[in-house]
């Protein structure tokens, strides 16, 4: 028999248990790694997250309402696109300018956020309005934005973005660039909306329990069709925030992160049945995730360790989840 | 009734007349080229060029992506042999994963012409590259230069971002760089892949080995839209043009600004309008199943070797170095101005 106290101490250790595995993987890194400890290495593994970070905001949001959305990185990635085609100087940029110049910053960050949104709104209307299933929808929406990505730029790329924009990838605050701080503030206000604010505690409730949350007289299919819509504008974010650092966009752009969020998502501790994750631990999740990309850029490893250690740590997490819920089990 | 005898007669016209048009008339047939991806300046641009030289010579181009998936391409095969055009350009996703299918479309008396990714493991009917080692060889020479003006010898450190690790164009690109760089052992070599040719893993891992290593003399990148990502992270570590010296490949639009800005001092192009030239140029050899002879043809201006080799006619097209001295010369396709003189048949 356990007292109250330690049973407190073992459920705080279950809930971080992804912030713990990150310190022992840091601390393992920094002492075996040469170069790794140092404050410029972690505040790239931090500018290195923020575009996987966002993405996994707004697809953590859907897998904890019960679905899924397979869209986030081509979104993204059209987000990317109509930036740089509209805002950049160079290549098939058409270098839009405004007046005052300071305007090009929240233009462009309105526009990219709408192309999102306008994704996501679509595929929450095939899954709710027509009763689509949301892993085909959003299996589409993967192919189809990516070739409207294509389509758009013809294959070729926009490059040079207007100063106004680009000083987010340059200035630095506490050693951190502006573009870093976003997905920290995006992190910082979603974990207080999905804690705190009815919004995030309906959405977890429905991905839970879908037929009791309506039963409760909560509006289910209209806070699912927010949910997507949501993902779609965040994915956008991620998107406007991967082109200001690369100062433009290619048709290639963000290939292979939709995999990188997944693994976030998983191993930050939301289940893929809906109703179970936080946030804070999916931010956990993409610090690992870059944490191990950065030590393995650093030994000169080839690449192909990186995925196989992701894919292996997104094994442990589901072990791990099913671990949790014995322990928790055990204790109640 | 009226109707529908006049309606007959009317489609009877259109017939009659699409049938006798001059284009119809002068169609040698189609040739099917088989292009790796579109997410790519360089394959986007070749096939608008491999169109435009193959219709000038009287051929019907018609274009399959294979996104980047050998199965795809290998399935794409099966489906053009069953058409049996005239010929298919291939350039391969996988230089030796297609060797059965150019060999299933050889058999079938169809024949192919290798584009731009040279396989050398089974015989086609002509080959037109650059040469991807020969890249490499041309960048080493280039980066010795440069080392040594800097730094009056042929030393200091060098960070190579590569493309995909799965991709051997890249592995290639990387054999040929770095078997001339072996004799220079004051040269370190730290290389990288950015996975599947994505800009922004090519900005991390500048930006990582930027703090690691911030000794690092110059970079080497495997495409143009890899160098503006490791550009960005230049920028964003307090770097001003000149400071890291950056060489690039691929001739891309987007790598010739970066020299004009004075961030980038060497690109090395694959000369994209000429080896599509080539192609047309030879296509009614090709698909005549005539003898093509070896020695030296102008192509597009460029003396260009055509050697028989054991994997059949092989014509090499040299790659240039472009630096801020030649950078606005309209023969590099990265200026993207297509030649407008119709290509002519080699007699």
């Amino acid at each position: 028999m356990i007292s109250s106290r330690q049973r407190a101490l073992v459920e705080f250790l279950l809930d971080n248990l992804v912030w713990l595995m990150l310190i022992v993987v840091l601390a393992v890194f920094s002492l075996t790694i040469p170069n790794y400890f140092q404050i410029g290495i972690f505040a790239n593994i931090i500018e290195q997250s923020t575009f996987v970070g966002v993405m996994a905001i707004g697809l953590a949001i859907v897998v904890i309402a019960g679905n899924m959305d397979l869209s986030i990185e081509s979104t993204a990635a059209l987000s990317a696109m109509i930036t740089g085609i509209l805002f950049a100087s160079h290549g098939i940029g058409i270098g839009f300018t405004t007046t005052p110049s300071w305007l090009v910053l929240p233009l462009s960050l309105g526009i990219a956020l709408f192309v999102g949104a306008i994704i996501g709104a679509l595929n929450g209307f095939l899954v709710v309005k027509l009763k689509m299933n949301a892993f085909i929808v959003t299996l589409a929406a993967y192919i189809w934005v990516r070739g409207l990505v294509v389509a758009i730029s013809g294959g070729r790329s926009a490059q040079d973005l207007a100063p106004e924009i680009r000083f987010m990838a340059i200035k630095t605050f506490l050693y951190i660039p502006y573009i870093a701080w976003v997905a920290i503030l995006c992190f910082a206000v979603f974990t207080f909306i999905m804690r705190k604010m009815p919004f995030g505690r309906h959405i977890t409730m429905i991905g839970g329990n879908a037929v009791a949350t309506f039963r409760a007289g909560i509006r289910v299919d209209r806070l699912v069709a927010i949910s997507f819509v949501l993902a779609g504008a965040i994915s956008g974010l991620a998107g406007w925030l991967l082109a200001i650092r690369t100062s433009g966009a290619t048709a290639n752009l963000g290939v292979g992160m939709l995999f990188n969020a997944f693994a976030a998502v998983v191993i930050g501790g939301v289940s893929l049945k809906g109703g179970i994750g936080q946030l804070p631990g999916v931010y956990a999740g993409v610090l690992l995730i870059y944490s191990i990309h950065t030590a393995i850029n650093l030994m000169g490893l080839p690449a192909h360790y990186t995925q196989m250690i992701l894919g292996g740590m997104v094994l442990a997490a589901v072990l791990l989840d099913t671990a949790k819920l014995q322990i928790r089990q055990k204790l109640a | 009734m009226k109707r529908l005898l006049s309606t007959l007669l009317g489609a009877l016209a259109i017939a009659a007349i699409a049938l006798t048009t001059p284009a119809f008339a002068q169609s040698k047939g189609k040739i099917y080229y088989m292009v790796p991806t579109l997410l790519d300046e360089f394959q986007t641009e070749s096939v608008k060029a491999i169109e435009t030289f193959l219709k000038q010579v009287g051929y019907e181009p018609v274009t399959l992506n294979a996104d980047n998936k050998t199965d795809l391409q290998q399935s794409q095969m099966n489906d053009v042999i069953a058409l049996k055009p005239a010929a298919i350009v291939l350039a391969a996703v996988d230089f030796n994963a297609l060797k059965p299918s150019i060999e299933k479309a050889r058999a079938a008396g169809i024949p192919v012409m290798i584009f731009d990714r040279q396989i050398t493991s089974t015989p086609s009917d002509l080959t037109s590259v650059a040469g991807t080692v020969e890249i490499g060889y041309v960048a080493a020479g280039e980066i010795q230069r440069l080392l040594k003006e800097k730094k009056g010898d042929v030393k200091g450190k060098i960070l190579q971002v590569l493309g995909d690790p799965a991709d051997p164009y890249t592995l290639d690109i990387q054999k040929g760089f770095e078997e001339k760089m072996k004799e220079f052992s004051a040269v370190q070599i730290i290389s990288l892949p950015a996975m599947q040719w994505e800009a922004s893993n090519a900005g991390s891992i500048v930006a990582d080995q930027l703090v690691a290593n911030p000794d690092i003399d110059l970079i080497f990148v495997h495409a143009a839209h890899l160098a503006v990502a490791a550009v960005a992270s230049l920028e964003a570590k307090g770097k001003k043009p000149g400071d890291v010296m950056l060489v690039s490949s691929n001739g891309a639009p987007v790598g010739l600004d970066l020299i004009r800005k004075g961030w980038e001092n060497v690109e090395v192009e694959q000369p994209l309008y000429a080896q599509a030239a080539a192609i047309a140029m030879f296509a009614d050899k090709v698909v005549n199943k005539q003898e093509i002879k070896a020695g030296t043809y102008k192509v597009l201006g460029l003396d260009s070797a055509l050697t028989i080799e054991s994997w059949g006619p092989n014509l090499k097209i040299p790659g240039a170095a472009i630096t801020k001295d030649n950078v606005d010369q309209p023969q590099f396709w990265g200026n993207m101005k297509a030649p407008s003189d119709p290509i002519k048949p080699v007699e």
